[in-house]
């Protein structure tokens, strides 16, 4: 199915230790998705989904398995080494989303590029506007979070997902905490970023995201039920 | 332009002000309180060092009479030996205060030219000219005279003559004059002469080329000194040598400073206890920031270096707020401690590695303090970090304080609480515990040093004592004073000063031997080793324990050659004793008259019925008259009351900046309080609001944290005592050893514990007071709505 893979998961299996033999959240997954994709995770709660990002995202380690980010092994990947891949290779966007509240708007997009010196310094600030403004908060780049709007506030933390030019976005229920009409902008949003040549992996519970992205994957109880071309194919 | 990073932390820090202002506040306690004893240790230590040093000391005395020029260039040619010169020491009376106190007046050929012990002219006019006295500043407050008074100066049977004080000197060779209750003073030849004093030069003093020379080593040269002296005929009294380069108090100013050293040190560590508290509150507070940030590619070394940073740049505010505040307490007190020790600070300031070691600790206490919390909060893992609820209200109180039953539900509440957070609440207690300690040992210290003086006191079973210029007949004075209205008891006492042969022949020190007749009701001492001297003992000797550490072989059982007027004589060490701050051999005045020759007497103790220092004085005043008529030439009077209560003013002076280091750690343990509760209440706010909405009033929530607050300090209290224990012994130890070289017994002082009681009760309901208020306005919907 796919031709030109960046992430691939092989035998997947993370299971949380706990009584009786602990808890499987995933198990045996095998996928992978292409550069350029818009993915969408759906599944019920506690199907597995975040568990999955976490490990896309090196956030989390798979109990067996494989996990692959470009070249990258992610599951053996030391953990001294981990932020600054994590930083450099992947954006992620969180449905409450985590906006440092004492940083302004273009300083919170600036931020990773600050951490992982990924631009020269002089270019960042500029940088950071630019993202701003791609993605249409570049009149709120001197306010603080907390004067920001929901959709403001996750179109700036999609903006900083981007700053280092992640070859992933991960997006964790990113319209969970959104009213309807600014969910769907924000779909709209990594539609296009997908279109232009970004990959993007987002988990939600919504199934509504499927007509938005360019396959949807579909888990429960740990495991890849069905695996279908989106709408945005 | 400040990265977005940097800017997070000084938003951080604007955003909690408050707690950033305690962090700043403990750190700048501590500081001040370690600076202050650093500089004082630095700068004391310099002026005494280079002060001393710079008056040129002898490296030897050796006594002898009618010196002259030929003699001294004698002496300069001895090979060894740098400098020679000739001064006299003449001991007499002079009228102060009222009274005839004693008078040690220097005399030498040309006091501008003095090169060994050099002087130092403060104020008036310098040199004393023919007519005129300077007196050393040490015994200017002591003495009561300042320039521009006359003052009555009596030597021996001459009638008294009236001196122009015309000036203020300074002789930092000198031990302090209102320590030894001497007026010390500088004339001319031709004044000694108008006082009847004989004008030629007795004491030899001699300084020798190889300063880095042992004490043996300058013995050996004194020793050649006076062959060479002897060699001309005369005849040599003794031969002093001190040791080499160390100022007679050395030792005990090493020894203050490092106990107050110990204090400051202590502070500091305390203000360290409050930053790692307060620094864990903060991170507390940021593990889901930390989390977000690790996301985005924040390393965990980069995070713990933003946390370190900000420790850094609060460390560098608080040392810029505490270095000049130290600098000026501590130049203060240099100055107090020098003066005491006959020091002058004057030119001399605070070196520059104080500044950098105060900087430095400044810089690295805070940073040392959170890397604890900072590495523990940055090595979280991100699932774990993103997973944070942000702060919670804490754990839960252990087993046995859940079990306590039998108060209100809000007192059982607040008794809770106190114990959740249980390692913040351990240093916070440690905190004001070590706080209470020094407080109570320093209270203790001031109780132990009255009674010290109190034991040194003792032993002077009487009131007054009068010195005579020349030996008299025991019982013609004995009559005489007993005659006098007023006194209970008398008795006439005699003493010598003896030097200890040593086997190489040469002698060592001399030192006075005190004769009171056996039996004497007015002499006590407290003995230490061995026994006192009995009826039957022919040449016993007991030495005070100051004797003992200067001449180790004077030990109980050792028999020994003592050389008293230029004889040898045999002696038994019976017994060790303590009896006074100077090194002396004790005796029977029966067995001194035997063995030296002569049962005439130089000195009268009295017990006055009249127990007021002014009836005392008016006595003193009445005996001195009453003898001078009947021809005893009196050389010098003591007041016994004056004596102690004029040393225990000057050590409890010193006591009295210990009591400040302890209130200082109060003040620091009260922040930590203060934080911890803040803390308490920021973290509870959620259930505050709970608390409100199920009816409790606001006065409830008041009492509840005020209480939580005095759980804290009453527990601290209780810890603070056993604590005290071990510090008020070695403070006591270690200040016998400093400023009475005797030790210091160990006395609680009588209600000490409720004192700290109240003083801690104060503190926390103060350091409760804005936790309180602040938890008293929260309302349900904002406590509600609450997040991080």
């Amino acid at each position: 199915m796919t031709t030109n893979p960046l992430i691939t998961l092989r035998d997947v299996t993370r299971i949380f230790p706990g009584a009786g033999g602990g808890f499987t959240a995933l198990a045996d997954i095998n996928l992978t998705i292409d550069r350029g994709d818009f993915a969408v995770i759906v599944g019920q709660s506690g199907s597995g989904k975040s568990t999955l990002l976490g490990l896309l995202a090196g956030i989390d380690r798979p109990t067996r398995g494989e996990v692959l980010v470009g070249d990258t092994a992610v599951h053996s990947l030391p953990e001294r080494s981990m932020a600054a891949w994590r930083g450099r290779t992947v954006g992620i966007v969180f449905q409450f989303f985590q906006l440092l509240p004492t940083l302004t708007a273009v300083e919170n997009v600036m931020l990773p590029m600050d951490f992982c010196n990924a631009w020269p310094s002089r270019e960042r600030h500029g940088r950071a506007l630019a993202l701003l403004d791609r993605l249409g908060v570049a009149d709120q780049a001197d306010k603080l979070p907390s004067t920001l709007s929901g959709g403001q506030q996750q179109r700036v933390a999609i903006a900083r997902a981007l700053a280092n030019e992640p070859a992933v976005l991960l997006a964790d229920e990113p319209t969970g905490n959104l009213d309807s009409k600014t969910s769907a902008s924000i779909l709209e949003l990594f539609a296009q970023l997908a279109e232009s040549g970004q990959t993007v992996v987002m988990v939600t519970h919504e199934r509504g995201a499927m007509q938005f992205a360019s396959r949807a994957i579909t888990l429960a109880d740990g495991r890849v039920i069905a695996d279908e071309v989106g709408a945005h194919a | 332009m400040l990265r977005p990073r940097w800017r997070k932390v000084l938003r951080d820090v604007w955003l909690h002000k408050a707690r950033t202002l305690l962090v700043v506040l403990a750190i700048a306690m501590g500081i001040i309180g370690a600076g202050s004893v650093l500089n004082t240790w630095a700068m004391v230590r310099r002026v005494t060092r280079e002060g001393f040093m710079a008056t040129n000391p002898a490296s030897a005395t050796i006594r002898t009479d009618a010196i002259d020029s030929a003699l001294l260039a004698r002496v300069e040619a001895v090979p060894g030996v740098a400098i020679a010169e000739a001064r006299r020491t003449v001991i007499g009376s002079i009228m102060a205060q009222g009274g005839w106190r004693t008078a040690v007046l220097f005399s030498l050929a040309d006091f501008t030219a003095v090169e060994i012990g050099r002087l130092k002219p403060e104020s008036g006019a310098w040199p004393p000219a023919d007519g005129a006295i300077t007196i050393e500043r040490s015994s200017v407050e002591f003495a009561a005279i300042g320039v521009g008074d006359a003052a009555a100066v009596q030597i021996g049977t001459a009638p008294p003559v009236a001196l122009a004080v015309s000036g203020i000197a300074r002789d930092a060779g000198l031990a302090p004059g209102w320590m030894e209750h001497i007026v010390y003073g500088f004339v001319t030849p031709a004044t000694l002469t108008r006082l009847g004093a004989p004008a030629t030069f007795d004491q030899l003093q001699i300084v020798v080329e190889d300063r880095s020379l042992d004490r043996e080593a300058v013995r050996r040269i004194a020793f050649d000194v006076k062959a060479v002296v002897e060699a001309t005929g005369r005849r040599v009294a003794d031969v002093d040598v001190p040791e080499p380069g160390r100022h007679i108090h050395a030792g005990q100013i090493d020894s203050l400073l490092y106990t107050q050293g110990a204090f400051g040190v202590l502070a500091l560590l305390l203000s360290g206890f409050l930053v790692i508290n307060l620094i864990t509150a903060m991170l507390a507070g940021q593990v889901r920031e930390i989390g977000v940030m690790k996301t985005i590619g924040a390393q965990s070394g980069q995070l713990a270096r933003m946390y370190l940073g900000l420790a850094l740049v609060l460390g560098l505010v608080a040392s810029l707020i505490a270095l000049p505040t130290a600098a000026v307490i501590g130049r203060w007190y240099a100055q107090f401690t020098a003066d005491l020790l006959n020091f002058d600070t004057a030119g001399f300031g605070i070196p520059r590695w104080a500044f950098g070691v105060e900087l430095a600790a400044g810089a690295l206490l805070p940073l040392v303090a959170a890397s604890i919390p900072v590495v523990r909060g940055c090595r979280i893992s991100v699932s774990d970090a993103l997973r944070d609820v942000g702060i919670d209200g804490g754990g839960v109180a252990p087993a046995w304080v859940q079990r306590v039953s039998g108060l209100t539900r809000p007192l059982l509440l607040s008794l809770r609480n106190a114990f959740r957070r249980r390692q913040r609440m351990a240093l916070t207690l440690i905190t004001l515990a070590t706080a209470g300690a020094v407080y109570l040992g320093a209270l203790n210290l001031r109780a132990s040093i009255q009674r010290s003086v109190g034991v040194q006191f003792d032993v002077i079973r009487y009131d007054i004592a009068i010195r005579f210029s020349a030996p008299h007949a025991a019982d013609s004075i004995e009559a005489v004073v007993a005659g006098v209205t007023g006194v209970a008891q008398v008795e006439g006492w005699s003493a010598r000063r003896a030097a200890l042969a040593m086997p190489d022949g040469t002698l060592g020190n001399t030192f006075p031997i005190s004769a009171a007749p056996f039996q004497s009701v007015m002499s006590g001492y407290s003995l230490q080793t061995g026994r006192l001297i009995a009826a039957a003992d022919s040449n016993a000797i007991v030495v005070n324990r100051r004797l003992v550490e200067e001449e180790p072989s004077l030990a109980v059982g050792a028999a020994v050659s003592l050389v008293i007027n230029g004889r040898r004589t045999e002696w038994t060490v019976v017994g060790v004793v303590e009896s006074g701050v100077s090194p002396t051999a004790h005796t029977t005045r029966e067995i001194l008259a035997r063995i030296a020759g002569s049962n005439a007497i130089d000195r009268a103790v009295v017990s006055a019925t009249e127990r007021t220092p002014a009836g005392q004085g008016e006595l003193s005043r009445r005996l001195r008259d009453e003898l001078e008529t009947r021809g005893f030439a009196v050389a010098g009077s003591q007041l016994i009351a004056e004596s102690r209560r004029s040393i225990e003013d000057h050590l409890l002076m010193v006591a009295g900046f210990l009591m400040t280091m302890s209130q200082l750690m109060i003040v620091v343990g009260g922040l930590g309080l203060a934080s911890t509760m803040s803390l308490a209440v920021l973290e509870r706010t959620r259930e505050i609001g709970v608390l409100r909405a199920i009816g409790a009033r606001r006065g409830a929530i008041l009492t509840m944290v005020q209480v939580e607050g005095l759980v804290i300090a009453i527990a601290s209290w209780a810890l603070a005592i056993p604590l005290s224990l071990p510090m008020s012994v070695v403070l006591g130890k270690a200040f016998g050893r400093i400023m009475m070289p005797v030790p210091v017994t160990y006395v609680p002082e009588p209600g000490g514990v409720g004192r700290w009681l109240v003083v801690v009760i104060g503190m926390s309901v103060v350091a409760c007071a804005w936790p309180a208020f602040r938890a008293m306005r929260i309302t349900t919907a904002a406590a509600l709505s609450y997040s991080n």
